[in-house]
């Protein structure tokens, strides 16, 4: 079990996945699983995803920045105007994207594992 | 007595003075003056030759001598034709020549010669009638200029002029000639009044910031400042606003130039509007390009992550490998059609390659025609894959009778639905797997996250089942 998981009082953190590649939102699931966190849902779609998070079931999101050509910033800023943390994965590179996304911490397309369960670590606030 | 004198019935005068009688002999100042004038003519750069009234030579000078090639020796007394030819440049001109050395005795115009040996000469003549005393006519005096090497060196100048302003009137560019001074336009080509919507007269005498090219009076006076500096300025990417408000980006490259002393601002105005479109649509394409580059590395990167949760590394190695040329194939397959969208069969086609022999016998496909999404192809292109890896060791392509029937329809209701089957039969006798691997998963849930519809994978003893439905405008383009 994960450290996080095994402080007292506290539940598992609950992690939105916003992507519209299957395959990744799969291995995303698996990773954070892996990693001691709980799938708040897992979304395609940009109406999906600002369903979830207006039901109130997630902790913290992670946004692809593009669902098949649909810019994630309403997601983002639903999620920004809750306090709630998120992270933008994007296969686009900083300067061709426009957007800043609320000012939130961006990783690049592949990203490692390990460097993205440690990003979101360092986004969720200290238990 | 004058008269005697001047008619040339006297010789000799004898003048009474305080120095006594003084004999001036009128021949011999008519001698000293005609040596006069032969050493002036002489000494003259043009040619002159005078003629009797039978067009004989009797004069020719050292200057008719070099420009015609005959010693005058050999000249004086020959009709003038054997010396050169003349010829009138038009008709009219002959008749103007004949009219005025009538009426005023003179005419002066040009004329070709064409020398003894053929060269042709062009020349300037100034033609007088030369008369006696009575104002009988005794013959002409042609004083003749060789003008053949301006005339040549007129037209290459006229050629060139013809050349430069046929390239200024064509060019494709705007250009405009400004006077440094004032910094005025003089001069426009068609193209730029075409570019701008103003005439050509509209143009002259205005400055580049009436027009709208630079900002205001500063920048035009700091432009020419410049210029004086370095001879060339660039500006790239200006907005050009034409008259009638139309904006275009252009690219000013304004250069200094000498003309015979005087200094003149050449501007080449290049409409940039559709070079700039294409750049950023150029642009806009990388970016998508290395969006789905990075897309695809996570896709791979995400499969490696996921294969290696079972097996050795040997086994993950060639899992993974062989997972990455389904993926590739696939990548090929939306390419060659632009990512607009896969035919299902061409799809089942290359994700079943290896089995191509098989096809119609053993693999037996049926479906009509209908174009995947390129999200349902390349889900589907997954699913596809990993059945028929696993039919190949477990299932109805394992043993030498097996048989897979895929199937496809779009069924017409009031939603259309689309729908696709993998069924196995004559394998090895099917047991449901133990444990839910990587290739169920994307068998099941993905295929179904691909499609937005549903995926049923059972394991009847007979052999693998599997279907996938969906709304058609899900999975169809």
């Amino acid at each position: 079990m994960s450290p996080r998981t095994t402080m007292l009082d506290h539940q598992p953190w609950r992690v939105l996945i916003v992507e519209d590649e299957p395959i990744l939102a799969f291995a995303l699931e698996e990773l954070l699983i892996e990693s001691g966190f709980e799938i708040a849902g897992v979304a395609g779609e940009l109406e999906t995803a600002l369903t979830i998070i207006e039901s109130g079931v997630c902790d913290a999101a992670i946004l692809d920045a593009n669902l098949a050509g649909v810019n994630v910033g309403p997601a983002a800023s639903v999620l920004a105007a809750r306090g709630l943390p998120f992270l933008i994965l994007s296969g686009y590179s900083s300067d061709q994207q426009q957007s800043t996304f609320f000012g939130a911490l961006r990783l690049q397309k592949p990203c490692r594992p390990d460097r993205l369960i440690q990003a979101l670590r360092s986004i969720l606030p200290a238990q | 007595m004058l008269r005697a004198i001047r008619s040339g019935e006297v010789d000799a005068l004898v003048v009474e003075s305080a120095a006594g009688p003084q004999i001036y002999i009128l021949q011999g100042l008519d001698a000293e003056l005609n040596r006069l004038h032969a050493e002036m003519l002489a000494q003259v750069s043009d040619a002159v030759i005078a003629v009797d009234t039978e067009d004989r030579v009797v004069y020719v000078n050292a200057a008719a001598e070099r420009l015609y090639g005959f010693a005058a020796s050999e000249a004086l007394g020959q009709a003038r034709s054997n010396i050169y030819e003349s010829r009138w440049l038009c008709p009219e001109d002959e008749a103007a020549a004949t009219t005025a050395l009538r009426q005023l005795g003179e005419w002066r115009g040009e004329k070709t010669h064409v020398r003894h040996d053929g060269r042709e000469l062009n020349i300037e003549a100034g033609i007088t009638v030369l008369r006696e005393v009575s104002g009988q006519p005794t013959g002409v005096l042609s004083v003749i200029r060789d003008v053949t090497e301006r005339k040549r060196h007129e037209e290459k100048v006229l050629i060139s002029e013809i050349r430069y302003r046929r390239l200024f009137e064509a060019a494709h560019d705007g250009v405009l000639i400004l006077d440094p001074g004032t910094r005025k336009i003089i001069d426009a080509n068609p193209f730029m009044t075409q570019m701008l919507g103003y005439s050509h007269n509209q143009l002259i005498g205005k400055e580049l910031f009436e027009i709208g090219l630079l900002k205001d009076e500063a920048a035009s006076q700091e432009m020419v400042r410049k210029l004086q500096r370095v001879n060339q300025v660039r500006y790239e990417n200006l907005p050009l606003e034409c008259q009638g408000g139309r904006r275009q980006e252009v690219e000013v490259v304004a250069n200094l130039y000498d003309e015979n002393g005087s200094p003149v601002i050449q501007c080449n105005i290049r409409d940039i509007t559709e070079r700039r479109r294409s750049e950023e649509h150029v642009e806009l394409l990388m970016a998508e390009v290395n969006h789905r580059a990075k897309n695809l590395l996570a896709v791979v990167q995400a499969i490696a992550h996921l294969t290696s949760k079972h097996g050795d590394p040997a086994t993950f190695a060639a899992r993974l490998s062989d997972r990455i040329d389904g993926l590739a194939a696939g990548q090929d397959l939306l390419v060659k059609n632009l990512w607009q969208g896969v035919e299902v069969s061409d799809l089942v086609e290359v994700q079943l390659a290896h089995f191509k022999d098989l096809i119609g016998t053993r693999v037996l496909i049926e479906g009509p025609r209908a174009r995947l999404t390129p999200a349902a192809a390349q889900g589907i292109g997954m699913a596809l894959h990993e059945l028929a890896t696993n039919a190949a060791k477990y299932g109805a392509l394992s043993n030498i009778e097996g048989q897979v029937h895929i199937a496809w329809k779009i069924t017409a209701a009031t939603k259309p639905a689309f729908s696709m089957s993998w069924l196995e039969h004559g394998g090895p006798k099917v047991a449901a797997p133990t444990r839910k691997g990587f290739g169920h998963i994307v068998v099941g849930r993905m295929a179904a996250a691909a499609v937005k519809g549903s995926a049923e994978i059972t394991f009847p003893e007979r052999g693998l089942s599997w279907t996938l439905s969906a709304p058609a405008e899900n999975a169809l383009t």
